[in-house]
């Protein structure tokens, strides 16, 4: 049934991204030091009913291009430096970062969802769940209260929050963990937004509440037909929930691919070190290999393909080869390369890379259209698969 | 945030490898580099350092003692040179005086010292003028009193009597400076004890019975008896106009009736009166606060006096009639650049003289609010349970009062001096650095650190102030500041009802003297005092303000 | 919240008692003392042995010769609404009238002079029957109480005397401070000497001359007319009280209040006494003055809330800017002005005819001529007449002017400092996420939170204005709580300032339970349940 699906939106339309980001530069002020470039070059994008997982460690600017496509980077000190998200809603493409406050307005929560990690902050201590969700609904959807309350109840049912009714007229602190982040998701899916931006959604939640919001997001996912980011550091949820998977570092996409390619074949050191750190069961070790173990390894920078004409992994640490052909724009030295089809590593822009420039990073990959795949997502089973809209 | 948008940024990466980092100099000297960097606090400190300056040196630029004094022979040559001001300065003066000198010198100095110990010397060299001082004062105050005890009457006739006061103030340095931890050895300590105690011992010895201040200068120099030369104001504070008569500007006693009662007094002592003379002071009414008719009604009837008088004096020249009337009459004439109170006291000594009162007041009644709010809040936060429940009813019915309110009525029934202002100020507001000790130490004797240092056994008293309260006691140090500035408001509010120290003058007290009650009005004494304490409590305050944004993370963010 | 509601106003008894007990013992022990109050109150004008009759009497009256805590327990005991033993009675007039109080014996000093045989012992006078006939009784009351007080005011001087006497017999043999500095008797002066009627001289005074023994004779004899007088003058005053006590125990007045355990607990209105300074009931005094003080603060209080809340909205919105820089520099600026020194200026410049613009009004609450006024404004005949509330308003321009200014900076900056707290919180990221309204966010999700921290700092203003509203009422010269108590201090009148302490802490802690109640309503996660 989902391969019929899926099928069936492939071959209705031509496949285009629903976002996507291109060349984006973020920088923040930083008091009196110099400022401190958090995204510098990023590009990625993501299609409809895909989970583009963005994977790094904290501070690597994986949340900053979240909050840059909602325009929700505190600025100042934040700052757009250049690039564009291409947002395609109806159509035609509109760059998000040149949209002024009301145009964005327009599109927040209605069109791009954002839910964010810590549930336990992120709702207003003041007001019912009720007023909170309504809120969203009012804004976006011409209806009135009471069918607005009924899309609230509607939208609180989904996420599983039991007599939701009553749960309307309840204040935050009267909910767990989880139930907030329940609350997050409804209030977020409440517009029926194509975009759903999951910023570390499960990282302040206890183990087996994680994964019953990740079942849940799953699962809300395939009935709505949205595109879902999924930031997070943790590998484990993105095995079990990306498409594609964006490792970015320092502010830059390290690799791009799918999540079989890159789980199966990662070629940038750092990947491979964020692979080697992982325990593994059935193997008896003292100690875990560290990243820093594997990235301080100049043998692990030679197995690129195309090592040997001069295509060398890009990694802040280490002084820029020899034969530079570094371009005079910002974020020159460093470049998104397709290294093999469907694969794309962060390099040093050295000659080899210049005369080779590859397209940007652009996957439509979905477990969910892949036969051979799909059953190897856990409980895929019981995920309802009725694609309703597209 | 514009100011390198375009230019070059750094990525996460290099900071982490050093590049536009700053090294913290630790957290104290940050703090102050970002305090420095206000102009409001450097306004606040310029402001602060004035009026110290007037504290210290206040005895020896406005007194009514003349700086040097020459006595005149018969022939008008100069005799014997003395300095009536150094004679008349009390031990209080005194003893400040040589721990300004010496912390200057030490200040500036290259000694080879670190800056910070050069700062603990200077701590415990003022606690210890303050205790000698209070101590001194106390001793004084004690014996001085009219009904003190037979045995103080007894001890106070006997020889030795100043010589062991002397002694005893001599010990409270000694203890002092014993106790702290100024140096390692104990001979570099035993030392100072000496130095210190000695130079205190000597001073109370040598200004234990000051002469009784008459200030007959004027008149002997009218009488060509001694030349004098003076200091920059030279009147005392408790200086009465030309020592023999005040002009009171009372309702119901118009400026012309006042100034020929004040006059006729004056009269057998005051030389012949010229018509220069007369026209000076029809002019001086003119530049009166006063109305046209009672500026008219005043004329009128100091002519009617001048008329009166020259019956009674034969003799008219001119010369010294217009000194005398001048001085009399001017609130911004030649002598009272300031002008005088409703007692004829100059306005511009007292304010000087009562910059001490209110540098004082604000340092030390904080400092005791500050010593015994920690002591509690720390004793309540750490320990928690009964203690808590009970210290803490304490500061409930503390706070269940307006702190002026109480202080009204507690200044009220109490004497009225200086140091029981100081303690009653003291002693009625420490439950606000309790409170922010108490839930600063509530969160941190839960620490980690605070657990394994009591883990390793270390005593009660290590554990509290030596790993808790560096930790805690920042809120109170930035709060303290404020602490200060309302210290100074309360002080001139209680001055200002009548319920300040007797024995000093104050700002808040010739604020009083401003409106009377039947609509007379002085603006020299309303605009003058008014701003002194208005620019004490502002400088304070601003200071207070760069402290907490300089020290409050959380509101230096906010700020971006 | 109603369990709540009543501990807390529970709670309040014990600090009420702990301030009043602080300020009871800081008036009782301050050099001067209550002692000294009373006596500057009535003491004027006399000297020598008439002063000092006066003195021990008005000690007496007030109870001031006990130690402190047992003159405190019976004050706490009148305002109490709880009452030990039998209900007082009131009179017609409204006084309240309580049993007489025992008499203090003598001091015999041991086997000085006399024994205490010599006294008679309270109770020996046999009860006597009163007629059921309340006007009878009441006659027969008065008359006996009069009687008492003359009996008991002539044992009082009787006892003066003998202690100017002791202390002059002790001078003439050469020991001295048989009185201490508040007239007090030093019995361990005088312990073990005699005095035998025309007995010997000691062998001291004789050594010193003939006129040093005679005055010792002199002051022997004065010693013992002393005693015989003071011994006559107790017995009959012993027998008036308890002839009164008889009569009082008769209920000759209807009784107060309401028994709860008859004889033992009852219920009755608290006695704040009577002003020693005004001859008026404290109560009178205080109905009359607080109204003053609450409407002083009650007019403030909305207009600093009004002015700064929103000025510390905008200075957070526009943080950085010059407007935040600015507001803020002003309320420094305002806060550090000492409200003597802006009350002082608003006299000389603002309101004084002579010197200043003669704008507003220098002193008081009315016009002199106010009484007259109606209430509202009119236009009698086409002429504007302003009215008595007008006037009122008029009058209260500049003291509530001084009142507010220093306030704004309080609060204005807690609603900046609180405003941008929550900017960088987690929900209104959430809010904008939903594609809420920059200005929607401001009002409705970041103020409405900042609204806590606002109410919390009620706190703090109020007892500020509550206190600064005494020292504006001074500078204003307007007839509130606060030249009550100045008054107060400055007579030394220890009955009104117990009550006006009372009554301020109460009024404040009533305002700080109502910042907690708000609280409660404004914060849905904070229950007194």
């Amino acid at each position: 049934m989902a391969e019929a699906a899926a099928k069936s939106a492939t071959n209705g339309e031509p496949a285009k991204p629903i976002m996507r980001v291109d060349d984006l530069a973020v920088s923040f002020d930083n008091g009196r030091g110099p400022r401190i470039q958090a995204v510098d070059g990023v590009r990625m994008s993501v299609y409809p009913r895909q989970t583009l997982a963005v994977v790094g460690e904290s501070g690597c600017g994986k949340s900053v291009t979240a909050m840059s496509s909602m325009q929700l980077v505190p600025m100042p000190p934040g700052h757009f430096d250049r690039g564009r998200i291409l947002w395609r809603g109806s159509g035609t493409e509109i760059d998000l970062l040149s949209l002024n406050d009301r145009q964005m307005r327009d599109i927040r929560g209605n069109d791009i969802a954002m839910i964010f990690q810590e549930p336990m902050t992120s709702l207003n201590p003041v007001y019912t769940i009720g007023d909170q969700i309504l809120e969203a609904i009012l804004l976006h959807q011409n209806v009135t209260a009471s069918e607005a309350t009924e899309i609230a109840v509607e939208s609180m049912n989904d996420v599983g929050i039991p007599d939701p009714k009553a749960r309307l007229r309840a204040y935050p602190h009267q909910f767990s963990g989880g139930m907030r982040q329940r609350v997050m998701i409804a209030m977020a899916l409440a517009c029926q937004p194509k975009l759903l931006l999951a910023d570390e959604p499960t990282t302040a939640l206890d183990v087996t509440i994680q994964a019953q919001i990740l079942e849940l997001l799953r699962e809300l996912q395939q009935t709505r037909s949205m595109a879902v980011m999924l930031i997070t550091h943790n590998l484990g949820v993105v095995a079990e929930n990306a498409d594609v998977v964006c490792v970015m570092y320092a502010g830059r996409v390290v690799e791009y691919a799918n999540v079989f390619e890159l789980f199966s074949n990662p070629m940038h050191p750092y990947t491979r070190g964020l692979f080697a750190s992982i325990p593994k069961m059935l193997t008896r070790r003292d100690r875990l290999v560290t990243i820093t173990e594997v990235t301080d390894d100049p043998k692990q920078f030679e197995k690129l393909p195309g090592a040997s004409e001069g295509v060398r992994p890009w990694w802040p640490w280490h002084t820029p080869p020899k034969d530079m052909a570094a371009a005079d724009g910002p974020a020159g030295d460093y470049y998104l390369q397709e290294v093999s089809p469907g694969h794309w590593v962060g390099v040093w822009r050295t000659a080899a890379v210049h005369d080779h420039e590859s397209r940007a990073p652009d996957l439509t990959y979905r477990i969910a259209d892949d036969p051979a795949k799909v059953s190897l997502r856990p409980k895929a089973q019981h995920v309802e698969t009725t694609v309703t809209g597209a | 945030m514009t100011k390198s948008q375009g230019g070059e940024a750094i990525t996460g990466i290099q900071a982490l490898q050093g590049e536009g980092v700053h090294v913290s100099q630790g957290f104290w000297a940050d703090a102050w580099e970002r305090v420095v960097k206000r102009p409001g606090a450097i306004m606040g400190m310029a402001w602060i350092g004035i009026v110290s300056f007037f504290a210290v040196f206040a005895p020896v630029l406005a007194s009514g003692h003349p700086l040097v004094m020459w006595e005149l022979n018969a022939a008008g040559e100069r005799g014997a040179m003395t300095s009536p001001l150094l004679q008349h300065l009390s031990t209080t003066d005194w003893l400040i005086l040589i721990w300004s000198v010496v912390c200057t010198i030490g200040l500036v100095l290259p000694l080879g010292i670190k800056r910070s110990r050069k700062l603990a010397w200077i701590i415990f060299l003022s606690l210890q003028t303050v205790a000698t001082v209070i101590v001194a004062a106390g001793i004084k105050g004690f014996f001085g009193k009219r009904d003190a005890a037979d045995w103080a009457r007894e001890l106070e006739q006997s020889d030795f009597f100043i010589m062991g006061a002397a002694a005893l103030s001599a010990l409270v340095c000694a203890l002092f400076f014993l106790l702290a931890p100024t140096s390692r050895t104990i001979w570099k300590r035993a030392i100072f004890v000496t130095i210190v105690g000695a130079v205190s011992g000597i001073t109370m010895f040598q200004t234990w019975e000051t002469p009784p201040p008459t200030f007959q200068y004027m008149q002997r120099e009218r009488e060509r008896k001694i030349e004098a030369i003076y200091t920059l104001v030279p009147w005392s504070p408790s200086q009465r106009l030309s020592d023999r008569s005040t002009l009171r500007l009372e309702p119901g006693n118009s400026a012309g009736s006042a100034l020929a009662e004040t006059l006729t007094i004056d009269l057998p002592l005051m030389g012949p009166i010229g018509d220069d003379g007369v026209a000076d002071v029809l002019s001086g009414i003119d530049r009166l606060p006063l109305q046209a008719a009672e500026k008219a009604t005043a004329k009128e009837e100091f002519r009617a006096w001048v008329e009166g008088a020259r019956t009674i004096q034969t003799e008219i020249t001119s010369e010294n009639a217009g000194d005398a009337l001048r001085d009399i009459m001017r609130p911004f004439g030649r002598s009272f650049r300031v002008g005088t109170d409703t007692l004829g006291q100059d306005v511009a000594s007292q304010m000087m003289h009562a910059s001490r009162l209110s540098v004082s007041i604000g340092l030390v009644s904080t400092g005791i609010a500050v010593v015994i709010g920690v002591t509690l809040g720390a004793l309540m936060g750490y320990f928690g349970g009964k203690v808590d429940l009970i210290l803490y009813r304490v500061v409930e019915i503390f706070m269940a009062i307006p702190v002026l309110f109480m202080l009204i009525v507690v200044a009220g029934v109490l004497p009225r001096n200086t140091y029981v202002m100081m303690a009653i100020i003291g002693c009625f507001t420490w439950h606000f650095s309790a409170r922010y000790t108490r839930a600063e130490f509530l969160k941190l004797r839960n620490q980690d650190f605070v657990q394994s240092a009591r883990a390793a056994g270390l005593p009660l008293r290590s554990i509290l102030f030596k790993h808790m309260l560096p930790n805690g006691v920042t809120p109170v140090l930035v709060d303290s500041s404020f602490r200060i500035a309302l210290a100074i408001q309360f002080e001139a509010i209680l001055s200002f009802l009548g319920l300040g120290p007797v024995d000093q003058p104050s700002w808040g007290r010739l604020l009083s003297d401003a409106a009377g009650d039947a609509g007379a009005f002085a603006p020299w004494l309303a605009i003058f005092p008014g701003l002194a304490i208005f620019l004490t409590v502002l400088a304070y305050n601003l200071l207070g303000e760069s402290l907490r944004d300089a020290i409050d993370p959380k509101l230096r963010k906010a700020r971006v | 919240m109603a369990a709540y509601l009543i501990r807390r106003l529970l709670l309040m008894i014990p600090t009420l008692i702990g301030i009043t007990f602080l300020v009871f013992m800081l008036i009782a022990l301050s050099p001067g003392g209550i002692g000294a109050a009373q006596r500057f109150a009535g003491g004027s004008g006399q000297s020598g042995v008439d002063a000092r009759a006066q003195q021990a009497y008005l000690e007496d009256r007030y109870g001031l010769d006990d130690p402190a805590v047992v003159q405190y327990v019976r004050w706490l005991g009148r305002i109490s609404p709880l009452k030990f033993g039998t209900r007082d009675q009131r009179d017609p007039a409204g006084t309240i009238i309580r049993s007489p109080k025992p008499l203090k014996p003598i001091a015999m000093l041991g086997e000085l002079w006399g024994t205490e045989d010599d006294l008679t012992a309270p109770g020996e006078v046999e009860p006597e029957t009163l007629s059921d006939d309340s006007a009878v009784n009441n006659a027969t009351y008065r008359k006996a109480s009069g009687a008492y007080l003359l009996a008991r005011l002539d044992y009082i001087a009787a006892q003066t005397n003998l202690r100017l006497a002791l202390s002059t017999w002790g001078t003439a043999q050469g020991i001295r401070g048989v009185l201490n500095n508040k007239s007090k008797l030093n019995e361990s002066k005088l312990r073990g000497l005699h005095i035998v009627e025309d007995g010997p001289v000691p062998q001291a005074v004789q050594d010193k001359g003939l006129d040093a023994a005679s005055t010792y004779r002199d002051a022997q004899e004065a010693v013992i007319q002393a005693y015989e007088r003071a011994i006559t003058s107790y017995n009959t005053a012993q027998v008036q009280r308890d002839h009164l006590a008889n009569v009082y125990a008769a209920k000759p007045y209807p009784q107060v209040g309401w028994s709860i355990i008859p004889g033992v607990l009852s219920l009755g209105p608290p006695d704040f006494g009577t002003s020693s300074s005004r001859s008026q009931p404290v109560l009178a005094l205080i109905k009359t003055a607080l109204p003053v003080t609450v409407l002083l603060n009650l007019i403030a209080i909305p207009i600093i809330y009004l002015i700064a809340i929103p000025s510390g909205i905008l200075a957070a919105t526009r943080a950085g800017t010059w407007f935040d820089v600015a507001s803020g520099a002003m309320y420094v600026a305002l806060w550090s002005i000492p409200v003597v020194w802006a009350g002082t200026l608003m006299i000389g410049f603002v309101a004084n005819e002579r010197s200043g613009l003669g704008w507003f009004y220098v002193a008081g609450l009315n016009s002199p001529e106010a009484d007259g006024f109606a209430y509202l404004p009119s236009w009698p005949n086409g002429d504007f007449h302003r009215g008595f509330m007008l006037d009122t308003l008029l009058h209260l321009c500049l003291p509530v002017s001084c009142l507010v200014y220093a306030g704004f900076a309080v609060l204005s900056k807690q609603t900046r400092a609180a405003m941008l707290d929550n900017f960088s919180a987690d929900y209104v990221r959430t809010a904008k996420a939903k594609g809420v309204a920059d200005r929607v966010v401001v009002m409705r999700h970041v103020f409405r939170n900042s609204l806590l921290p606002v109410i919390t700092i009620f706190a703090a203003v109020f007892p500020a204005m509550l206190a600064g509203s005494v020292v504006v009422e001074k500078i204003f010269t307007i007839p509130g709580m606060g030249k009550l108590v100045l008054d107060a201090i400055n007579l030394r009148d220890r009955e009104l300032l117990l009550a006006n302490t009372l009554m301020i802490a109460g009024v404040n802690l009533l305002a700080l339970l109502l910042a907690d109640i708000l609280y409660a309503l404004a914060d849905p996660r904070v229950t007194y349940d």
